[in-house]
């Protein structure tokens, strides 16, 4: 008997602890976290994260907000630190209550952050990270992701190679690390699948001083096209020295989206044209959505959005598509909301794949003309995504 | 075979020779410095980086190549000048010398580097190649850029010997670094021979930085690219030695542009610093004595 009225009191006192924020979170606002580097050598991107949110969350808030609650972000400095960034998101999660998270940019931060998120039973959503694991191996029923991921690059750019040059001789030389490998060979795959013949590769050391001593190499294997996975100033390098020897004639150089940028686009120069590689946005979209999301950021913030800005001002519309479908912020309503549901962003509609939680959106190949990127094909999301290896739910 | 030496071979071993040059460039300053001062300059690739960010700046401010090509190493020459005798100078005659130096040195390349972030940010940049083309020799295309880098490369090389060994000048520099005591009693000033050839040795820097910055780029870090091969090029080739500096830096180079036909090119640094620690254990003078000492 005394068990009995313990229990019931330890019920009624969970049943009150479980109702009362509910009850209170009514009329206030939807508090979102931001954990995204703001100093560091990624500060650029989570730049371009935090002026895409700012805009979606001006937007939804003009109009009613979520569930006629109006949207506050919270934003945290991750240092682009994995350490950094989980210690940021349980002091959102615990101390600032934010019913969903966004903003991680570094893959190995994303993957951090969804555990934090799995023992807080919160959700989260990037907006830039590419990794594959993310949405694979990896996968976690708390994470989603609405950008493209590295596989769906490749693959828009084998596709684009498949038409523009069809049983094409390719080689491919990257970075001698784990990104640089799993690159190549993700590419490789999709290429030979689309009918282009491997002629060899080569890796070389990260921060490569001078690539002519593979030149031999790749001449005698008399390549048509050329994949890179370089970055930073290794690019720099890598087309000077390709252009000073001639190497780029009857060559075509494709690569992955890093590899150039508008951090390192300035100092190639002429090396840098006709570099084709395969993304997931571009200011140049030719739609009427993109050209008033480009207009209104540029109002706002005096510069381009780029794919991470664009992604991050698409999470919001996400999140509320989902909390409205779901008309609830409960982790396991939105949760179920947020499987398959499609919604609008910039690059048009996306649809979020239930199976691994990665968004479907159409891929560019993208050229650079002129210093510029320029929209040189479009292929259909279903074409890009790839199949689905999430194995965990 | 034939086909295999004209078309595999002869390429690698004549971008080794280009890329060799290079390296003896940033090893010769190094050494003088060391060889005379008996000190170890940490800085030394940062004055490369600041030759190559002045040229950049020159080029970029609308005068030529050739003229910031000549310019640059006469602009470091006061900086090194004015390095030697306000910060050297300090701790040259403390017990503590090469221990002081070299971190008084490693200090100054930290700030160089961060001055650098600060003026230019971090974005690499560079000049355009002031020759461009290609030309055909024995069947192969090389970049004129990179002959006339090696035809200068080989001219600087030369003018420094010269200076060194068949100029009164020359004498006086070998002489204090000999015996200083003695040099100073025979009339040799010796504290501006000091700061002389600091400055002289930080020049050489300078001019590098110029001369590669068409091909490898310019950015805050780039100090450190050829400043690890160059210290084991010295201490190969013995430090202060200018002849060891020259050959240690030529044949390194060309075992780095050969081994890489067979060996991964992650392995050519091992292969390397390898060498250096087997050059160190058997022959720890290297392999020629010092300046002066020859």
């Amino acid at each position: 008997m005394k068990t009995t009225s313990l229990n019931l009191k330890l019920a009624l006192a969970a049943l009150g602890a479980a109702l009362s924020p509910l009850a209170a979170a009514q009329g206030q606002p939807i508090r979102i976290g931001v954990v995204t580097p703001l100093t560091g050598t990624y500060a650029g991107i989570g730049q371009q994260v935090k002026w895409g949110l700012e805009l979606a969350a001006k937007e939804i808030n003009a109009s009613g907000g979520i569930l006629g609650r109006k949207v506050d972000l919270i934003y945290e400095d991750e240092e682009a630190n994995p350490a950094v960034a989980t210690q940021k998101a349980e002091k959102l999660f615990q101390v600032s209550n934010v019913d969903f998270l966004t903003g991680t940019v570094n893959s190995g931060s994303t993957l951090a952050v969804g555990q934090v998120a799995e023992r807080n039973n919160r959700l989260i959503a990037t907006t830039v990270s590419f990794s594959d694991a993310i949405t694979g191996e990896k996968c976690s029923p708390n994470v989603f992701r609405v950008n493209a991921r590295a596989g769906m690059q490749s693959a828009a750019l084998a596709e684009w190679l498949a038409k523009d040059k069809p049983g094409a001789r390719v080689f491919y030389l990257g970075p001698d690390y784990e990104m640089g490998r799993s690159t190549v060979a993700a590419f490789k795959d999709a290429a030979e699948k689309k009918g282009a013949k491997s002629v060899g590769e080569v890796f070389a050391p990260l921060d490569n001083k001078d690539y002519s001593p593979f030149f031999g190499q790749i001449r005698a294997a008399r390549p048509s096209v050329l994949y890179t996975s370089v970055a930073g100033n290794d690019t720099v390098r890598l087309f000077t020295q390709m252009n000073e020897y001639g190497l780029t004639k009857n060559l075509t150089v494709v690569g992955a989206s890093g590899t150039l940028t508008s951090q390192n686009l300035g100092a190639i120069g002429k090396a840098a044209e006709g570099f084709v590689t395969g993304v997931g946005y571009s200011p140049l979209i030719d739609t009427p959505e993109n050209k008033k999301f480009v207009a209104d950021f540029q109002a706002m913030h005096k510069a381009l959005p780029d794919l991470y800005g664009a992604d991050s001002y698409g999470v919001l519309y996400f999140y509320k598509a989902a909390a409205e479908k779901a008309k609830s912020t409960d982790t396991d309503k939105v949760r179920a909301a947020m499987r398959d549901i499609e919604w609008m962003t910039p690059q048009g509609k996306k649809k979020m794949r239930g199976g691994d939680h990665q968004a479907i959106q159409d891929m560019y190949a993208v050229r650079v003309v002129n210093g510029q990127f320029t929209i040189v094909a479009k292929v259909p999301g279903e074409a890009a995504i790839g199949p689905d290896s999430c194995t965990r739910f | 075979m034939l086909d295999w030496l004209q078309f595999i071979l002869a390429p690698q071993v004549i971008n080794g020779l280009s890329i060799g040059v290079a390296v003896v460039l940033m090893a010769l300053g190094l050494t003088i410095i060391f060889g005379l001062l008996d000190v170890i300059n940490m800085a030394h690739g940062e004055f490369y980086a600041l030759g190559a960010y002045l040229g950049y700046a020159l080029i970029a401010s609308g005068v030529s190549f050739w003229f910031a090509l000549v310019f640059v190493p006469l602009l470091m020459v006061p900086i090194g000048y004015a390095t030697e005798r306000l910060l050297i100078r300090r701790v040259f005659h403390s017990k503590e010398r090469h221990i002081l130096t070299l971190l008084l040195t490693f200090g100054l390349a930290i700030l160089l580097e961060d001055g650098l972030k600060l003026a230019f940010g971090a974005n690499p940049l560079k000049p355009e190649q002031p020759i461009s083309g290609a030309s055909e020799i024995i069947g192969l295309y090389f970049p004129n850029y990179r002959l006339f880098l090696m035809a200068v490369g080989v001219l600087i090389i030369v003018a420094v010997w010269l200076t060194v060994y068949r100029t009164s000048l020359g004498a006086m520099v070998r002489a204090a670094a000999f015996d200083r005591h003695m040099a100073a009693s025979l009339g040799v000033r010796v504290s501006h021979v000091y700061a002389g050839t600091f400055a002289f040795g930080v020049a050489l820097a300078g001019i590098s930085g110029v001369l590669l910055a068409p091909i490898y780029s310019v950015f805050p870090t780039m100090g450190k690219d050829f400043v690890l091969i160059a210290f084991s090029v010295v201490i190969i080739g013995g430090m202060g030695s200018i002849k060891g500096a020259v050959l240690a830096g030529l044949i390194l180079t060309q075992i780095q542009a050969v081994s890489s036909l067979y060996i991964s090119p992650v392995w050519t640094d091992p292969l390397l610093f390898g060498i250096m620690v087997l050059v160190l254990m058997v022959r720890p003078q290297g392999l020629f004595g010092r300046l002066g000492h020859g």
